[in-house]
């Protein structure tokens, strides 16, 4: 750490790579998902990097970046946590909902999906892989190219445009 | 994995030399020789108490005073410790102001004893705790300042710890300040006050030291 500090690429690069090793196992029994590690471990190393005038060198590496690790997990957590108790929420708006009786659908599968064909290439693309294949908006993102972003403006356009035809 | 290689190639292209931050002893020491300058220089400008050499001979008014000073310099030194992400590897450090606070309450309570008959309280009530949070103003940006600059994993407690030394300095201003024997009032409206201040700091703290 002391040579990065100085500017020395090669040991900056060989410390974060370590560092990486070293926290994987650690991030790994916290976290479910192989991409939720990797998430994290992005963010850990980004953390780090941004605070490595913190580290002087004169004391023991481990407790700094393990410090930094729980640090970035906890708030990780704490936002992920945050987001099921989001989703509960629209859990209790969604009971209210199935009260009504949605067996008798006026539109048919076939109807929608008929709707979907006509939509603009990219839109149609998007409700496929999202509601079809089952892919997140960020999954679909990365296989098509754009932003997670781009791809959940380009559906809510494609819902508001299939929610006007269907009733007609 | 593929994402964190190419983050950690692209992180090492950042070679510039970086200077390790001041220890926090160091640190510490810079802000009680600000908060000194600052307190000295208002003492100048706006005058002091005219019987404050005779209320330093009180037993109970100069152990409030030592403590308080305590109470300021323990303070610092923690929110120096907790601008580090390991707290500089000393944790127990964070603490003390725990042991200051602790000794405060207790000379408040025996001076509270002592304060017989009760000398009457001042006409005013919250505009000590106003003056007191406005001098401490600058003490607490200065601090925040600095401390944004490192990177603390312990928003709340830092924050809250940063804000109290900042007010402890106002306290002492004040003490040296105004002429007011009531005890009461001073705990009422001088100290009490420091717990909602502790609150407030922790808010800041979530806000302000994010990085």
């Amino acid at each position: 750490m002391k040579q990065s500090l100085a500017g020395d690429q090669h040991a900056y690069t060989t410390l974060l790579q370590e560092t990486s090793r070293l926290l994987q196992p650690y991030l790994a029994k916290r976290l479910g998902f192989t991409n939720e590690v990797d998430d994290l471990m992005q963010e850990v190393l980004i953390s780090l990097h941004k605070a490595r005038h913190t580290y002087d060198g004169n004391r023991p590496y481990k407790p700094w970046i393990y410090a930094i690790a729980r640090f970035r997990l906890q708030d990780y957590l704490r936002a992920h946590y945050a987001d099921q108790l989001h989703r509960a929420d629209d859990f209790f708006e969604l009971e209210e909902i199935l009260q009504i009786d949605v067996t008798e659908s006026p539109f048919s599968y076939e109807s929608i999906s008929g709707e979907v064909q006509k939509l603009p290439e990219k839109q149609a693309t998007i409700l496929r892989m999202m509601h079809q294949e089952g892919y997140t908006a960020k999954e679909v993102a990365a296989k098509i190219n754009m932003t997670e972003s781009a791809v959940k403006v380009a559906a809510h356009r494609a819902y508001k445009i299939l929610r006007q035809r269907l009733e007609k | 994995m593929a994402n964190i290689n190419e983050l950690i190639n692209e992180l090492a292209q950042d070679t510039a030399v970086v200077k390790p931050a001041r220890h926090p002893a160091v640190l510490s020491i810079e802000w009680i020789l600000a908060a000194a300058f600052y307190l000295a220089t208002a003492l100048i400008f706006f005058g002091y108490r005219p019987d404050l050499t005779a209320k330093l001979q009180e037993t109970w008014f100069l152990a409030e005073i030592v403590v308080l000073v305590a109470i300021f310099l323990t303070t610092t030194l923690s929110a120096a410790l907790l601008s580090f992400p390991d707290m500089h590897q000393m944790p127990r450090f964070t603490l003390i102001p725990a042991i200051s606070f602790s000794i405060f309450t207790m000379v408040m309570l025996f001076a509270l004893q002592a304060d017989k008959p009760p000398s009457p309280p001042p006409d005013h009530s919250f505009i000590c705790t106003m003056s007191i949070t406005l001098f401490a103003i600058l003490p607490a940006i200065w601090t925040f300042y600095v401390m944004r600059k490192l990177a603390s994993t312990h928003h709340y407690r830092a924050g809250s710890i940063a804000l109290l030394a900042a007010f402890s300095v106002g306290a002492l201003w004040l003490r040296f300040y105004e002429q007011n024997d009531s005890i009461l009032h001073v705990i009422e409206w001088h100290y009490l006050p420091m717990i909602v201040v502790s609150f407030i700091g922790m808010w800041m703290g979530k806000i302000f030291l994010k990085w």
